[in-house]
């Protein structure tokens, strides 16, 4: 308790970069930070530089709409999201910092029978998993969100929903510094405002990494950034099928906490959560586009709003109060792609569309593992980079492509 | 009580406007807005704190930040120092536990200081575990500000209109009304868009639009809020002279109520003739603070002192307050009784609009502003939103960093103090953006407004560095806040019904959605409709179908390399099925298509598909360039299916064809008139009987149904819907693509390997359709009965090993049959005629078997007969 009153350094301001250490992280979000962090916490890895362009946290760490579940469709994507959201119940606790991890529950609305079916598969899928998640009828959602509109006579009646228990919102950004603490405290270094600019290889090995405060070397570099990970990537000379595009989101002015379930509808490309701070947070589908603009548009403004009053007509008068936008990495199978690459000692982490926050213990764990041993952990195995030359797909996307 | 007229006042004193605060009657003037009413009435407190609960009064008076708001007629967080007063307004205050003089909440401000610094959540309550839902249970019910009634519903209308300027200015102010009035009869059509109190200008030649810019978009999209009008304007150019934003200055006190801004001052003596208090002391780092005292003296109000901080220095400023109210005020230790304080730290330009633009923001140090640069080309910035006539202020006496006793406010949106941000600093976050997370300084309902100056000021100075080094957050729109409904406009959705809608209304349909579409899932029995077409003759309507037309000298091309079959070959007026594949060979759509002449083919394509696939040909089409046309005719045509054994016999009654098996056989597509209305009939059979599907003209929809109908009765005609449909095309083993198949599904693996001509010299996806030759199969699309009856769920798992091995995809009971059967995807081993699969049903497994060929007619002979 006499934390709260001590001021305690969060992390060491940022040092001199040296010109070498055993791994590079490129980018300083929860998915570097997170693999910076069990590296040494894991492995005893800690000759560990976090290079990040700007400031931690500045990417999707602290854009995304910070839903966490495991309910995905493919047997591979629900065991992976399944260990990832058991280490973010117990990641608070790990790091010693409260994350507001509000497991208060997920429902993803099915308006069609064909939504239906999905919703089912995904329950079956999950179930065998051991997860918790099942197909719930208009009565069982009234109970769980009685602010619902659930009429029939409206443009897209509810007819069911996937309902997951332990799926949740957590507070991002303090996933970001609590791993940037736990992993400084590891003696890892956090270096914001270094912007890595090239990739030295000699032999199809990483051999160091060029920055905007000079050349650094090593034999092993994870990139670990998201929109920008074609870029990193074609720096090191690896080709990676990756569009990049935008997703954006929007919250309203605070008002008193009456939604206590994240609502989820594919159908309509809307999904709704009421933060612990009373501000409705609403996020849409991806943009059909590929850009690096961060420039929110008004038409996402428009079609979100709409969509949201559908499910809840009683937010009419409630006001946006911000929006913004984050860049996507987007795979072709909705899938992630982890782990290594053509390059002997560049390893990525990307692919994660709208779905990369979500997987941050995960990521870092089995990435962590890969890096201390050499060997791809069994459970990221199959979202290899190589599975795009030998087509062995994994499609999520019935569950991952607007289902957050 | 107000003062005797002023020169300029607002008011209409002949006009009294009656309304209801907290259920008690009161009354204001034309010409008030809602807090000035409720000040001349006598309220002085009109909000509790977010976070603190703090008793809050009139700041700006200006709309820009949180102390006025208040709910009204139900609507949560109305800002009322702008909102005109309407005669019955039920107004409430907000964000209290109690009463809002005697808020018990007030508690988190007693203990809360030192027991609550910034981020303090983020160190407790982390074990056990179970206790932070409590707790958070507890944050929750504390949170928010306004209320929302929770089961309202919709209660405006909204519109929106689209507009076009080519000239739009933002803001009546001088600078604004000066560049309408030089614009105006040079640059075509000028708009002046202004969301102040005053009248807008009339000025010759400027359209003037009462409304708040809601952010500057791409392509010189400014949205403007007009209440429940939304205008859409696309603007040739944007002139933003959206003024200036008067910022506080940082002291202990400096939220009490009684500490107000300049404008403040200005608007309630002014405009609504309303002395601001008794006895005031003015304190200002610019001229605009000290103009404040002559109008305070015509008021009444004593002026106790009158400090100019660009010339006096003072080192440590404290406003003392009781019951939540100022009550004094202590320079350098001289204290000061008064009921009013004037501050001010200068103007901030208000430069949201041109940021979300695209301009740069920075930092001028010689002005202790932020200005903006590098403007994008077709925006403009004129006034004090650019800067000009904004005197300087004295930055460093903004704030002097003594803290003494009581709280002083950087952000009063979100209660964080000083020491809040020095904290930060001190645990770390020395970014300003990281700051800015973890104290949530500019986050709240003003948006940085007033805090964004302050908190950089100050960050600048704890961190020793200069204010251009801190660098600046990044505007977001919307400028103010906007309402959701606005945005929304009027509820509704494209929906599509076909022109014999209203037929299967009358004939007892019960709906159902597919896509945009409305269609019948059954007449009532849908078990008994499939067996009616099995025993006599069934009709569906099947416009939904996506229906182009490719015609010209390349159509044969065209389609060559779109799909995997061929098409050059066919004779005209044949018909082949077609799968479309994806560049990586995935299914995408299927559907059939008719060549009604050499250079003239029929599509049709999936409901929920035609878009896409629209999308897709004219997208190749670009690619390719060849010498084809595509004309999307699905609104255009109605079409509807006719199957069973008595088909025939139908048609003969219809048409003057000669329907013979021989003349017109399965896969043909004739030209006729059915019942008298000229349509294209194609004879296929996707439920597996003798079917004709009859594409004509929308509009003689509901003639040819009910003249199938009439001329069918006796031969036991009766309509189908999609639930039968899909049962009889279930025992025919035809997919559904997107249900049986996927976004990775292959025409190889969903066992039709016939569809793809591997032979042919290239078509989109045959790359990727030869690698799935080389790899081999890995799951497979297969059907399945099932031994025991039971009907397992869509979506349902094929269990291998206790593991997800493979998916059901469709499942019928098939009454014709008298069996469970259904389709699913399975590993390749067990991708064999009579194997065993396990299916998980409701938590117990069933057993069934696989199947290769349609349960139903596998060779065919009732659609050839």
């Amino acid at each position: 308790m006499k934390d709260v009153f001590r001021v305690r350094r969060m992390w060491r301001p940022r040092g001199e970069l040296r010109d070498r250490y055993d791994v590079v992280i490129v980018g300083g979000g929860s998915h570097g930070l997170a693999t910076a962090y069990y590296l040494a916490k894991n492995h005893g890895i800690t000759d560990v530089a976090i290079l990040e362009k700007s400031y931690i946290g500045s990417g999707a760490a602290g854009r995304n709409t910070t839903i966490i579940r495991a309910n995905y469709r493919t047997p591979e994507g629900a065991e992976f999201y399944r260990q990832s959201v058991k280490l973010y119940e117990g990641l608070g606790a790990d790091l010693d910092f409260n994350l507001l991890f509000s497991q208060q529950g997920h429902l993803t609305l099915a308006h069609s029978d064909r939504g239906l079916i999905t919703a089912t598969e995904r329950a079956e899928v999950n179930q065998l998993l051991g997860i918790d998640s099942r197909v719930v009828g208009p009565e069982e959602i009234a109970r769980l969100c009685p602010e619902m509109d659930l009429s029939q006579d409206v443009t897209w009646p509810v007819m069911g929903a996937l309902y997951h228990p332990p799926g949740g919102i957590i507070r991002h950004d303090a996933v970001v510094w609590g791993y940037a603490r736990g992993a400084d405290r590891h003696g890892v270094e956090i270096h914001p405002y270094t912007e890595v600019t090239g990739i030295e290889r000699s032999n199809g090995r990483v051999t160091g990494v060029q920055t905007t405060r000079g050349p650094v070397r090593t034999d092993m570099v994870v990139s670990a950034t998201a929109g920008w990970s074609t870029l990193v990537a074609d720096l090191a000379g690896v080709p990676l099928p990756i569009t990049t595009h935008i997703l954006q989101a929007f919250v309203t002015e605070p008002v008193k906490p009456f939604l206590d379930v994240i609502v989820v509808s594919s159908q309509m490309h809307v999904y709704i959560s009421q933060t612990d701070r009373g501000e409705f947070l609403i996020g849409a589908e991806i943009e059909p586009y590929t850009t690096y603009s961060s420039k929110g548009t008004f038409s996402f403004l428009e079609y979100s709003a709409r969509h949201t009053l559908e499910l809840f007509p009683q937010l009419e008068r409630v006001k946006v109060l911000r929006q913004w936008t984050g860049l996507c990495d987007l795979s072709p199978d909705y899938s992630p792609i982890l782990g290594k690459t053509e390059l002997d000692g560049f390893l990525v982490s990307t692919g994660w569309g709208t779905y990369g926050f979500k997987a941050a213990p995960i990521v870092g764990t089995t990435l962590a593992e890969l890096v201390a041993t050499g060997e791809t952990p069994r459970l990221i195995a199959p979202f290899a980079l190589e599975r795009f030359y030998t087509d062995t797909l994994v499609s999520e996307l019935a569950a991952a492509a607007v289902s957050h | 009580m107000r003062l005797p007229p002023q020169p300029d006042e607002r008011i209409d004193r002949e006009a009294a406007i009656p309304f209801t605060f907290h259920g008690s009657r009161v009354t204001g003037f034309a010409g008030d807005t809602i807090a000035s009413a409720l000040f001349g009435e006598g309220q002085r407190v009109y909000s509790r704190s977010f976070k603190y609960h703090r008793a809050r009064g009139l700041l700006c008076c200006s709309g820009n930040c949180p102390n006025c708001m208040m709910r009204v007629d139900g609507v949560p967080n109305v800002r009322t120092c702008v909102t005109p007063l309407h005669e019955g307004a039920k107004v409430e205050a907000q964000n209290f536990w109690g009463s809002l003089d005697h808020d018990l909440l007030t508690l988190t401000d007693k203990v809360g200081g030192p027991f609550t610094p910034v981020g303090f959540y983020y160190r407790t309550m982390i074990r056990p575990r179970r206790a932070w839902p409590l707790y958070e249970r507890f944050l929750r019910s504390v949170a928010g500000l306004g209320k929302v009634e929770k089961h309202g519903g919709r209660t405006r209308r909204y519109d929106v209109e689209h507009r076009r300027a080519d000239v739009l200015v933002v803001g009546a102010s001088e600078a604004g009304v000066e560049s309408a009035r030089e614009a105006a009869g040079r640059e075509g059509r000028v708009v002046l868009v202004d969301n102040g109190l005053d009248p807008l200008p009339d000025l010759e030649g400027v359209e003037a639009v009462r409304g708040t810019a809601i952010g500057v978009y791409e392509g010189g999209l400014v949205p403007v809020d007009a209440g429940t009008v939304l205008h859409r304007y696309r603007a040739g150019r944007v002139v933003v002279a959206a003024g200036a934003i008067e910022q506080p200055l940082l002291f202990p006190g400096n939220d009490l109520v009684g500490v107000v801004l300049p404008e403040a001052v200005r608007r309630l003596v002014g405009r609504w003739s309303l002395r601001p208090g008794a006895r005031a002391v003015v304190v200002s780092a610019d001229q605009r603070g000290l103009e404040t005292v002559s109008l305070l003296e015509q008021a009444g109000t004593e002026v106790a002192e009158a400090v100019d901080l660009r010339t006096t220095r003072v080192r440590e400023i404290a406003a003392r307050g009781r019951g939540g109210r100022v009550a004094s005020v202590e320079l350098d230790g001289k204290k000061l009784d008064c009921d009013l304080l004037v501050m001010s730290g200068g103007r901030q330009p208000a430069y949201a609009l041109l940021a979300h633009a695209g301009a740069s923001v920075e930092y001028d140090p010689g002005r202790g502003i932020f200005l903006t640069s590098a403007i994008p080309q077709g925006v403009d910035a004129v006034g004090a939103a650019a800067g000009d006539g904004v005197a300087a202020a004295a930055p460093s006496a903004t704030y002097n960093g003594a803290s003494g006793k009581g709280k002083c406010f950087v952000c009063i949106c979100e209660d964080v103090t000083d020491k809040d941000v020095k904290r930060a600093i001190a645990e770390g976050f020395d970014s300003i953006e990281l700051a800015k997370r973890y104290t949530t300084v500019t986050m709240g309902p003003c948006q940085g407004k007033l805090c964004h100056l302050p908190s950089i000021r100050l960050y600048a100075r704890e961190n020793e560095t200069d204010e251009a080094s801190i660098g600046t957050t990044t505007a977001r729109p919307p400028w103010q806040p906007v309402e959701l409904g606005l945005l929304a406009g009027r509820p509704h959705e494209p929906a599509q019904r076909t022109s014999i809608h209203h037929r299967h209304k009358e004939l007892g349909a019960k709906m159902m959605w597919t896509g945009t579409w409305r269609r019948p899932h059954s007449y009532g029995d849908p078990s008994g409709e499939a067996k009616n077409v099995h025993d006599a003759l069934g009709v569906i309507d099947v416009s939904t179908l996506g229906k182009l037309v490719v015609r010209g000298p390349d159509a044969a091309a065209f389609l060559e390399r779109l799909y995997p079959n061929r098409f050059g070959d066919m004779k005209t007026g044949r018909i082949r099925y077609g799968v479309l594949g994806s560049d990586a060979g995935r299914i995408m759509d299927d559907g059939t298509i008719a060549r009604l002449a050499e250079e003239d083919y029929y599509v049709t394509t999936t409901s929920t598909g035609a878009g896409a696939v629209l999308e897709w040909f004219e997208w190749w089409n670009a690619v390719w360039g060849l010498d084809v046309g595509i004309a999307n005719v699905t609104g255009a045509l109605a079409a509807v299916n006719v199957a069973g054994p008595h088909a025939r016999e139908l048609m003969s009654r219809l048409t003057d064809l000669d329907v013979s098996n021989d003349a017109f056989t399965y896969l043909d597509a004739k030209h006729a008139h059915v019942a008298g209305v000229p349509s294209l009939v194609l004879r296929i059979g996707f439920v597996g009987e003798l079917g004709y599907e009859i594409h004509f003209p929308s509009p003689y929809g509901e003639h040819v149904w009910n003249s199938i109908l009439e001329r069918g009765a006796d031969l036991g005609a009766l309509p189908f819907g999609l639930e039968p449909q899909r049962i009889l095309r279930l025992e025919k083993m035809h997919i559904l693509v997107g249900q049986d198949t996927d976004s990775e599904s292959n025409v190889f693996e969903a066992s039709m390997p016939w569809i793809a001509k591997m032979d042919k010299d290239d078509f989109v996806g045959k790359w990727s359709l030869e690698r799935v030759q080389e790899r081999g199969f890995r799951e497979q699309l297969v059907g399945f009965e099932m031994a025991n009856g039971v009907v397992p769920p869509e979506g349902g798992q094929i269990v291998v090993d206790g593991r997800p091995g493979g998916r059901v995809t469709s499942s019928r009971w098939s009454q014709h049959l008298g069996k469970a059967i259904g389709m699913g995807w399975v590993p390749p081993e067990l991708a064999e005629d009579g194997a065993e699969i396990a299916i998980k049903v409701d938590g117990s497994v069933e057993r069934a078997h696989v199947r290769l060929r349609p349960f139903f007619d596998p060779d065919g002979e009732h659609l050839r007969t």
